[in-house]
């Protein structure tokens, strides 16, 4: 698939700049003297629309670059990594939660073959993450996370 | 309080044991990031900043000035031994830098840059110390129609030095504007674009969004050509330059500072304007143009003393309105709210200390990184030459991180991720996402000030016209549109920023 890079762009802020414009217009608009909270929205996103209409429409006429390939597998990956990170790190403690996400973005790239160093190191360093922001800097990040916690009660 | 007071009150803050050592360690981790191919000044501060969150504000302040000019020098690091700029700012310096790292040379490229940016930054510093609380006083003058101009101008001048067509640049500026309205309104307590999502009452974080699109977005960007990633590292021989290399770089360091001072205070891109103008300034007053982009010392020392020295005032219209010029200024910000202190005015009368402190241990930063990095060089090219694919799993450790301990929350973790997938789109259709940084944090205040000023004047727009500070600002801002409007200069634009992409 094909498409120019004005484009992808030009669309993506038509988009945004319309349901933008919708959504403002269900805010009170004021006058100009006592703007209520549609009136700014309003300007800016009729402006964005109006811009995004004009960028298609240059990548019409002019020769516009193509978009180059996207590779999807990098994408997917690290994107599926940082989610699990969030759904875990409350549950399991920073260490763990550490320990998956440098496991599951390592695989978005081509060179990565499991290995034990390669485990061991991400261990190593989940481990200092843990002493590091937990210990030395004190960030309310649970070190082992309520579903530990809920184990060991048992 | 006088200057000299101030400075005595700021040694006193900054010369603590502690404060000197979160000084000492931001500088490192700055640098250390810093040299990390990919990964601008903007990344590198995002990333690092949970390391701060901890720390009492004067303590944490200190320690991302820290970062802060690590970052820089990192930045031109990278630029020297491997021809890979880090930001727009830096690719003057590949132009001769790489060139002597080529011919053998890295070492002296490398000390006239860090000799260059010490000497620039204790100007800067010393300029810092003198105009910042004469503008925060001129400053407290400024009624709302001032400021809203002044806005303008940085918003309009941030589009005109982004690389790239000037069409993107103003749509990505207004979409910036368009996600800074998440939240609630502070007007009128009505909730706007939150889609009922309670998470979204306080608006979309400024430091989640920059950590998205810049250190996420780069990550992903990198794995796109990871097969084509292949680069290597000029190797460092002797750091001391020659007695002929002092006598070529004493002219353009101190030509430099002055070109750098007087830019960086301009709202929107100052520190890029200033290494491209000092390049082009050295270029034109040397007895050898020719030599020029084939190794020449003065061109590395010119536009590195230019470069620290708009990054050190830079700070000013920061720290005395409010309004970052930059998008790292923009994230530095970022960091004095989380912090709880609001830049402005007013710092200056009520937290004294805070701001001298502050104002000395960017000093003390420089000197540190005069010191570090030299000695150090061996280990930044090392650091240069880890391979990608161990460096990015770490790289995004340190994003996740940072996005959830702003706030200690797990939707800023998806709001990133979803961010950092918007920045790869961004680098994908060619559009430098700069200006929508910048835009996310200067849109909202920009709308406050516009309700206020026409509020005072009953809804009379003229205002902005007649006050002679907001007509100077706004004929400035459309002087430069203008500019870049016209053939000619555009062409003096492209090719400036043609490198840069």
């Amino acid at each position: 698939m094909k498409i120019s890079q004005d484009t992808a762009l030009g669309t993506l802020f038509v988009a945004i700049g319309v349901a933008a414009l919708l959504m403002a217009l269900q805010y009170p608009m004021g006058t100009a003297n006592r703007m209520g909270p549609g009136y700014f929205p309003l300007i800016v996103s009729a402006l964005l629309s109006l811009i995004g209409a004009a960028i298609i429409l240059r990548g019409r006429l002019g020769d516009a670059k193509l978009i180059e390939a996207i590779r999807w597998k990098p994408l997917a990956m690290v994107s599926a990594a940082l989610v699990a990170f969030g759904l875990l790190i409350e549950g399991l403690g920073l260490p763990l939660a550490v320990f998956v996400l440098i496991l599951g973005a390592a695989l978005a790239s081509d060179r990565f073959g499991w290995s034990g160093k390669a485990t061991l190191g991400a261990a190593v360093f989940a481990g200092v993450c843990g002493l590091v922001f937990v210990r030395f800097l004190g960030l309310p990040i649970p070190m082992a996370g309520a579903w530990l916690k809920a184990l060991g009660g048992f | 309080m006088g200057t000299f007071d101030g400075i005595l009150l700021g040694l006193s803050t900054a010369t603590t044991f502690t404060n000197f050592a979160y000084c000492f360690i931001g500088v490192f981790l700055g640098t250390a990031v810093g040299v990390l191919p990919g990964l601008g000044p903007v990344a590198t501060i995002s990333m690092l900043l949970p390391f701060t969150f901890g720390l009492p504000a004067d303590t944490a302040l200190i320690m991302l000035a820290g970062i802060f000019y690590g970052s820089q020098y990192g930045g031109s690091t990278t630029a020297i031994l491997m021809n890979l700029p880090g930001e727009a700012s830096s690719v003057v310096t590949t132009l001769d830098g790489h060139q002597m790292a080529r011919q053998g040379k890295a070492g002296r490229a490398l000390a006239a840059a860090a000799i260059g940016s010490f000497f620039a930054g204790t100007v800067g510093t010393l300029f810092i110390a003198v105009s910042a609380p004469i503008l925060a006083g001129l400053a407290l003058t400024f009624g709302p129609a001032e400021y809203f101009s002044l806005i303008v101008l940085g918003l309009i001048t941030s589009m005109v030095l982004t690389s790239g067509s000037l069409l993107t640049a103003f749509g990505m500026a207004l979409l910036g504007v368009v996600l800074g309205m998440v939240g609630t309104d502070v007007n009128s307590g009505v909730a706007r674009y939150t889609f009922g999502m309670p998470h979204l009452m306080d608006g979309l974080d400024f430091v989640v969004i920059a950590t998205g699109i810049f250190g996420l977005g780069d990550v992903l960007a990198n794995l796109d050509n990871e097969r084509v990633r292949a680069a290597s590292v000029a190797p460092v021989s002797t750091l001391f330059p020659t007695r002929e290399d002092w006598k070529r770089m004493i002219g353009p360091i101190v030509r430099g500072t002055g070109v750098g001072v007087v830019l960086g205070v301009l709202p929107g891109a100052g520190v890029l304007l200033s290494s491209f103008s000092a390049y082009a300034l050295e270029k034109k007053l040397s007895r050898h143009p020719e030599a020029f982009g084939k190794g020449a010392i003065e061109g590395v020392a010119g536009p590195e003393a230019a470069n620290n020295a708009a990054a050190q005032t830079c700070f000013i219209p920061m720290l005395t309105l409010g309004l970052p010029g930059t998008a790292t200024m923009a994230l530095m910000i970022g960091g004095l709210i989380v912090q709880g202190v609001q830049p402005g005015p007013e710092i200056l009368s009520q937290q004294p200390a805070l701001f001298w402190g502050l104002i000395v241990s960017m000093w003390i930063g420089n000197l540190l990184l005069l010191f570090l990095n030299l000695p150090l060089v061996g280990l930044w090219a090392k650091l240069i030459s880890v391979p990608y694919h161990f460096l990015f799993p770490l790289i995004c450790v340190f994003t996740a991180i940072g996005a959830y301990s702003i706030n200690n929350s797990v939707f800023d973790i998806f709001l990133m991720t979803m961010f950092g997938v918007l920045g790869y789109f961004f680098r994908k259709v060619g559009a430098e996402p700069a200006p929508l940084i910048l835009a996310l944090i200067l849109g909202p205040m920009a709308e406050e000030y516009l309700r206020r000023t026409l509020l005072l004047s009953h809804g009379d727009a003229s205002v902005f016209l007649t006050s002679p500070l907001s007509l100077g600002t706004l004929v400035i801002a459309a002087l430069l549109v203008v500019s870049i409007l016209s053939p000619r200069l555009r062409a003096v634009r492209d090719e400036g920023l043609q490198e840069a992409d």
